[in-house]
């Protein structure tokens, strides 16, 4: 269990880029195999950000795909038939079938990272 | 009004910042380092007590224990005879890059050959965290099934080596080491494979060449 922590950088990294200003939205990608569960962010969220200008934003979550690329001729693999499986499923079928050059080694390059992508913060016209 | 304020980073980038510089510490050092992942259960402390009594007198090692509870763990690494720093994570489900630094601020590594990490007893989280190490390497002990890697296939995927543990229960079970081993080389076909049993010995003699064998591309490496 680490979504506490890793929605307390959330929050960090919000208010830091927010400089002073409300935090409306927050707009964050998870790779489909990111060690991080969605759900329990938003709900440490909730938590964790009570008393600061990121109180009450609302979470929006990107989900970014598993990409697989063969290390020998370079091919991403096209994984778009298993979409709908769960991510340890795909890569398993990915390394089951292989690439289409016949070689059997794949990489995940892509689909593991969580970031934050953008922010909206309240302007206050006063500043201007 | 509302203002968009691009950002694009990544939550973990502390964390791999960390590792980054974690891992010059090491090769200033000389030193490799092996992250040890597993269930609990699978046998990480006895694997590495075993490489503690058998390579001691060749080769420097220090333990690196994560636990989130108790110093067991690294009583046992001290009484087969290295240093060994214990850290706990409490509810924590693995180790970050910061409790590394902070275990070698306890202690030192001049000096030292291997670093070996014996990470929180989990087959998915670990694989998330950077700590700086040369080499993951996962054990996966017979009992738990043979379909381990078709499970957690990230672990498998991250690591170079895969030690299989309590082999010599294979009679006993229906778990079968071949097949265990098949099922890690169609996640990752350059993985190094042992079949081992840390309770008889057996096979164990292969590993501990692939840590030497390791030691010295390192050190080639550093060289050239």
């Amino acid at each position: 269990m680490h979504e506490m922590s890793v929605t307390q950088g959330v929050l960090n990294m919000a208010l830091e880029h927010a400089q002073g200003r409300r935090i409306t939205d927050i707009y964050l990608q998870v790779g489909r195999l990111s060690p991080v569960v969605p759900t329990s962010v938003e709900l440490f969220f909730d938590y964790l950000s009570k008393g600061t200008l990121a109180e009450g934003a609302r979470l929006h979550f990107e989900i970014a795909p598993i990409e697989m690329t063969c290390t020998e001729c370079g091919r991403q693999a096209d994984l778009s038939e298993w979409a709908d499986l769960a991510p340890q499923l795909v890569m398993v079928k990915a390394f089951e079938r292989g690439c289409a050059c016949g070689s059997k080694r794949l990489k995940v390059t892509g689909g593991v990272a969580f970031g934050l992508v953008s922010l909206n913060v309240e302007d206050d016209p006063r500043d201007a | 009004m509302t203002l968009m304020v691009p950002v694009l980073r990544d939550i973990t980038e502390a964390n791999s910042l960390l590792a980054d510089s974690l891992r010059n510490t090491f090769r200033r050092h000389s030193v490799l380092v092996l992250d040890i992942i597993a269930s609990p259960g699978a046998g990480k402390t006895t694997l590495l007590e075993r490489t503690v009594a058998a390579l001691g007198s060749e080769l420097r090692l220090r333990v690196i224990e994560g636990d989130p509870t108790t110093s067991l763990d690294a009583e046992r690494i001290v009484a087969a005879g290295a240093p060994a720093v214990q850290i706990n994570t409490g509810a924590g489900c693995h180790l970050e890059a910061a409790m590394i630094q902070a275990a070698l601020d306890q202690m030192d590594i001049t000096g030292a050959d291997v670093v070996i990490i014996e990470n929180v007893g989990n087959l998915m989280c670990p694989t998330g965290w950077d700590l700086g190490e040369d080499c993951k390497v996962v054990v996966a002990s017979l009992p738990e099934g043979d379909d381990k890697p078709l499970k957690y296939p990230m672990a498998f995927a991250a690591a170079q080596a895969a030690v299989i543990n309590k082999v010599d229960l294979e009679p006993y079970i229906p778990a079968r080491a071949a097949r265990l081993r098949h099922n890690a080389l169609a996640i990752n076909p350059d993985l190094a494979v042992f079949e081992v049993s840390c309770l008889t010995g057996q096979g164990l003699a292969a590993w501990f060449d692939w840590i030497r064998a390791q030691l010295e591309r390192k050190r080639a490496a550093r060289q050239a």
